[in-house]
């Protein structure tokens, strides 16, 4: 395991993507939504594990994932990188082949894409630098995550353009707590 | 960082076929089926301080198991004498996906395997597709002694009359010159040790056998001891920044401590996971793995150097 000094993280809303958001009216308001899956791996390309209760820690991330402990891909460079969700129903789109941008549809399990939380019903591309919680813990959208070939090439699929602009939310934990499948999300302002 | 999922397997058979040889069957314990393979793939074996390359020695087609022959080498890095001390049933090896440097290029003709020792493992699968697609293949297998061939007895069961065996104990040595002269027109797979693919690597030149047919795999580092590393400068195209690369770091060190994200497994230039693109430079060569027409262009920073300035394409 690293210590805590050598994992990089900038605080979510420190990110330029969530300081040019904060402040700003719009977005979608009132929805609800709901956590369908947790996962978590203990290093880089390690596969991901799913969890049915998780231990969120404020400034830090998910006891037990690489970007909690500092093993992950991406640890050394300095980002936002605490917790990860991505929409189910861009997953669902894919598995659609929508848009057709390759020859067949592509199936990716919540098991595979690599973000920590799989929701459904929370639009995601408007909480860069909003507050939400998930059950009882608080989340600061960041920045919108960005796919990589890295993981095209873990999965041996293609993914970056499919994944472009619906790859999820990357975020920083502002309360602690423990979450479950099934929990509440909703915005908090 | 590796760009092949590394998964935790379970140990579900761990057997000596040899006195020095263990051979595992591993399974997940969550999924029944694991990534599909082609013969002649390995996969990445995690052990204390490092990463080992093994070839898949199964049947491909059963997709619930990975079958790995790990032979413990008593001069070796300390790989294989961790697996044998640690691998016992129910246990847990963190093992990567497969990926195939050496693979059956599917091409009709005839086909001539040559095994040495534990580089029997890849032959063996690549064996059972060429029984099972009823192609032309014979398959030579030299070892010191039957009791000490891994997996002599599967591969019989494979091969039947199509194996030939050569033990030296009895005084049956494979000459080169002469299985290149039957040879002839046939596609050529070796896997062994550096002694056996030098010895065809020269009769291969002699004899001027088409490079194109011969394909070889190699699990040892290229035997170099005279080497001596120099300093040399490395251009990144994109930014024209120059990072010195000092006699004793690799390339891929200096790479990585400058934010170069590369994926990295064996560091010894055999499994390919580091391959990056140069534009220009006098590359000194000494991976494994590319074959000569990729060399003018991609090198493995973890065990190739140059000499002077080399510009890569990052």
């Amino acid at each position: 395991m690293t210590d805590e000094a050598s994992v990089k993280q900038i605080e979510a809303f420190a990110h330029p993507a969530a300081q040019a958001a904060l402040g700003v009216e719009g977005g979608t308001t009132g929805w609800k939504g709901e956590l369908l899956h947790i996962h978590i791996a203990p290093a880089a390309s390690y596969e991901m594990e799913k969890l049915a209760v998780a231990t969120c820690v404020a400034g830090r991330g998910i006891e037990g994932d690489r970007y909690f402990l500092g093993t992950g891909t991406y640890s050394t460079r300095p980002d936002v990188r605490q917790i990860t969700l991505i929409e189910q129903e861009a997953l669902d789109a894919l598995a659609r082949n929508d848009p057709p941008l390759q020859e067949s549809p592509v199936v990716l399990a919540p098991e595979e894409h690599r973000r920590n939380l799989t929701v459904r019903g929370v639009p995601l591309n408007h909480l860069v630098g909003r507050r939400f919680r998930v059950g009882e813990v608080i989340l600061r959208g960041g920045r919108l995550n960005f796919p990589c070939k890295y993981l095209e090439k873990l999965l041996d699929r293609p993914l970056f353009l499919p994944l472009y602009n619906r790859s999820g939310l990357n975020c920083g934990i502002e309360k602690g707590g423990i979450i479950r499948p099934g929990d509440l999300i909703e915005l908090l302002d | 960082m590796s760009d092949r999922l590394i998964m935790k397997l379970r140990v579900v058979s761990a057997r000596l076929t040899t006195p020095d040889v263990l051979v595992l069957d591993l399974q997940h314990p969550k999924r029944p089926l694991l990534p599909a393979w082609t013969p002649g793939a390995h996969v990445d074996v995690m052990v204390a301080g490092g990463v080992r390359q093994y070839s898949l020695w199964g049947d491909p087609e059963d997709r619930a198991y990975y079958r790995i022959a790990v032979k413990r080498e008593a001069g070796g890095r300390g790989g294989s004498k961790w697996i044998h001390d640690h691998a016992k049933e129910g246990s847990e090896l963190h093992v990567s996906a497969p990926r195939n440097h050496f693979g059956l290029d599917g091409k009709g003709g005839r086909h001539v395997l040559v095994a040495g020792g534990i580089g029997v493992t890849p032959i063996l699968a690549m064996s059972r597709a060429l029984a099972a697609g009823k192609a032309d293949f014979t398959v030579h297998y030299c070892a010191r002694s039957a009791s000490e061939a891994p997996l002599l007895d599967e591969l019989r069961t494979v091969c039947g009359d199509r194996l030939t065996t050569w033990f030296s104990q009895q005084g049956r040595r494979l000459d080169a010159n002469t299985l290149l002269a039957q040879a002839a027109g046939a596609e050529l797979y070796t896997c062994g040790p550096n002694s056996l693919t030098a010895a065809l690597e020269t009769a291969i030149a002699a004899q001027g056998f088409p490079v194109e047919l011969y394909h070889r795999e190699h699990f040892a580092a290229l035997s170099d001891a005279d080497f001596v590393p120099d300093s040399f400068e490395a251009v990144i195209a994109s930014s024209g920044r120059t990072l010195h690369v000092p006699a004793d770091r690799s390339l891929l060190e200096v790479l990585r401590d400058n934010h170069f994200v590369r994926g990295s497994s064996c560091e010894i230039g055999v499994c390919g996971s580091c391959e990056c693109g140069y534009v220009s430079g006098d590359v000194i060569h000494r991976d494994a793995v590319l074959d000569l027409k990729a060399r003018a262009s991609r090198l493995m920073p973890c065990i190739s150097r140059a000499r002077g300035t080399v510009t890569l394409d990052l």
